[in-house]
């Protein structure tokens, strides 16, 4: 049974700055269009309130697309919840096992070719030796990158990285799944693939919640939608509700 | 799931035997780690035709001219030095390497901190094991020393192989102190840099401690990174080491991973805030 349960859980993201005092110069974050208003000191250190007080419960099934402004704190969330970043405060809970795709390319070392990547990957990350053939034939026909696969991933298109990233992330089938942005580098035919592999997923009644910023995409990979705003909770429900009230927010 | 939830175990983990977990999880990850370095070095290969053996041929080049210049300071001929500067300088490329590599374990790994939920050991066993894999290049230059009689070949060798063993056990406790205090404060991995030349000549790499001025021998004997030289250079020149090396290697290894621990206890959770 994977759940994510947020309980009035906070993010505060400290900045280190070994000139703090440059920052009494700064211009104030409130104004900023990007951001959130929510910027303290705590001595000389600046603080960011990336996010606050933040209520969530998500269940099986459950396919969140996180939207909002730039810096309205959805790649905070993707990280609180794969456990990058700690909570400052709240209670969080999370059962299950956690994959989180959060960067543009799940390619450990960039001078290997995309089979080597592949390995390590499932080396690093515990994949049945004995199914790996089977996992590999599988990314071969999701990715469809034939014999670039056997080349140096550093040569890879951003697309051609948002597939492999893509296939390795869902091949074990995580009970949740963490997406951010890099699957928009994926041209429409991937993004059709991506979405029956997806269908799969669901089929499997695992959590997934991506951050994105395009309609099309959530729309056809998600039941849900979270929307962010200054580090805070909006809106959290019905997807098509949650893209209206995106757009009120102009 | 130990691994995803790795920032957060500060406070899921039970207090009591946290740091025998901690153990347990990182020697687990040892063999993944070695995984990845070797990968990293098959590269190298790949992309310049010797690849790490680039790095031997340096250290080939200061030996000779080390040797060179010490002879004729110090006194003695280049042949019987240079087995003494040879291994000196390998064994400490080594130490430095671990230490000042091992500065930026996380800084460099930036990005893959900040997007994927894999435990933290992987980048420090991949960074110790590479430092290895390159150490076990320069040794070529040990046996090809022993091939042509440079250096004479002696049971006490042998010894050599638990102070390798040593030197990355110190290696990996070190990369993960350091790493981690350089993340939060940059200014550290400057200091330790030039603390590091300053080191090269305080420590005997390439001079005789024997030589030394009887009221300077203080120099030495308080010299941690000496008895961490001595432990593979003396057995590979067929002496054994004094009782009292391991004794110090051995006490520095036990206090270092009390050390890392602490400081991974308090500055693990909050890592990806300071890269």
């Amino acid at each position: 049974m994977s759940r994510v349960n947020l309980e009035g859980v906070s993010v505060h993201i400290p900045v280190y700055d070994a000139n703090t005092l440059r920052l009494l110069r700064m211009p104030k974050f409130g104004r900023a269009k990007v951001g959130t208003g929510n910027v303290s000191h705590a001595g000389a250190r600046l603080i960011i309130h990336a996010l606050s007080n933040l209520d969530l419960a998500l269940e099986e099934g459950d396919r969140v697309c996180v939207i909002g402004h730039n810096g309205a704190g959805k790649t905070t969330l993707l990280r609180l919840i794969a456990g990058i970043y700690p909570p400052s405060g709240g209670r969080m809970t999370i059962d299950g096992k956690v994959m989180a795709l959060l960067g543009q390319n799940l390619s450990p070392n960039p001078d290997a070719t995309g089979y080597e990547n592949i390995a390590l990957i499932a080396n690093l990350f515990d994949w049945p030796k004995e199914r790996l053939p089977e996992y590999i034939r599988d990314i071969e026909e999701f990715t469809e990158l034939g014999e670039y696969l056997a080349l140096p991933t550093r040569i890879y298109s951003a697309g051609m990285h948002a597939r492999l990233a893509f296939a390795m992330a869902t091949i074990q089938v995580p009970d949740v799944l963490l997406i951010d942005e890099a699957m928009g580098a994926g041209d429409a035919h991937f993004q059709l693939r991506a979405r029956a592999r997806i269908q799969q997923f669901i089929s499997r009644a695992k959590i997934m919640v991506m951050a994105s910023h395009s309609i099309d995409f959530c729309r056809a990979m998600c039941n849900k939608a979270l929307l962010l705003a200054h580090s805070e909770r909006v809106f959290f429900g019905d997807i098509d509700e949650g893209f209206a009230r995106y757009a009120e927010l102009g | 799931m130990l691994q995803a939830f790795d920032a957060t175990t500060g406070a899921a983990m039970p207090h009591s035997g946290a740091a025998l977990w901690l153990g347990l999880r990182t020697v687990r990850n040892l063999r993944k780690g070695l995984t990845w370095a070797w990968l990293d070095t098959v590269c190298q290969y790949r992309r310049s035709k010797i690849g790490p053996i680039w790095e031997t041929i340096n250290v080939l080049v200061m030996t000779l001219g080390i040797a060179v210049v010490s002879s004729a300071v110090i006194g003695g001929t280049v042949t019987n030095l240079i087995g003494y500067v040879g291994l000196g300088i390998i064994v400490w490329t080594a130490i430095t390497s671990l230490i000042s590599e091992g500065t930026t374990a996380f800084v460099r790994n930036r990005d893959a901190i900040l997007s994927s939920n894999l435990s933290i050991d992987f980048y420090v066993a991949r960074m110790s094991f590479r430092i290895f894999i390159t150490f076990c290049h320069h040794l070529i230059l040990y046996f090809i020393g022993v091939a042509i009689g440079l250096i004479g070949l002696h049971w006490a060798a042998l010894l050599a192989i638990p102070g390798i063993v040593l030197l990355f056990v110190n290696g990996f406790w070190t990369i993960t102190l350091l790493s981690l205090v350089c993340a939060r404060y940059r200014d550290v991995e400057l200091i330790i840099r030039n603390l590091l030349q300053l080191a090269f000549f305080v420590t005997p790499v390439f001079w005789d401690y024997r030589h030394i001025v009887s009221n300077r021998r203080f120099i030495v004997d308080y010299n941690i990174l000496f008895y961490f030289l001595e432990i593979v250079r003396a057995p590979l020149l067929g002496e054994v080491p004094t009782a009292q090396t391991y004794i110090v290697v051995v006490s520095v290894t036990v206090v270092g991973y009390a050390m890392a621990y602490l400081v991974y206890r308090r500055m693990r959770r909050d890592l990806a805030f300071y890269v």
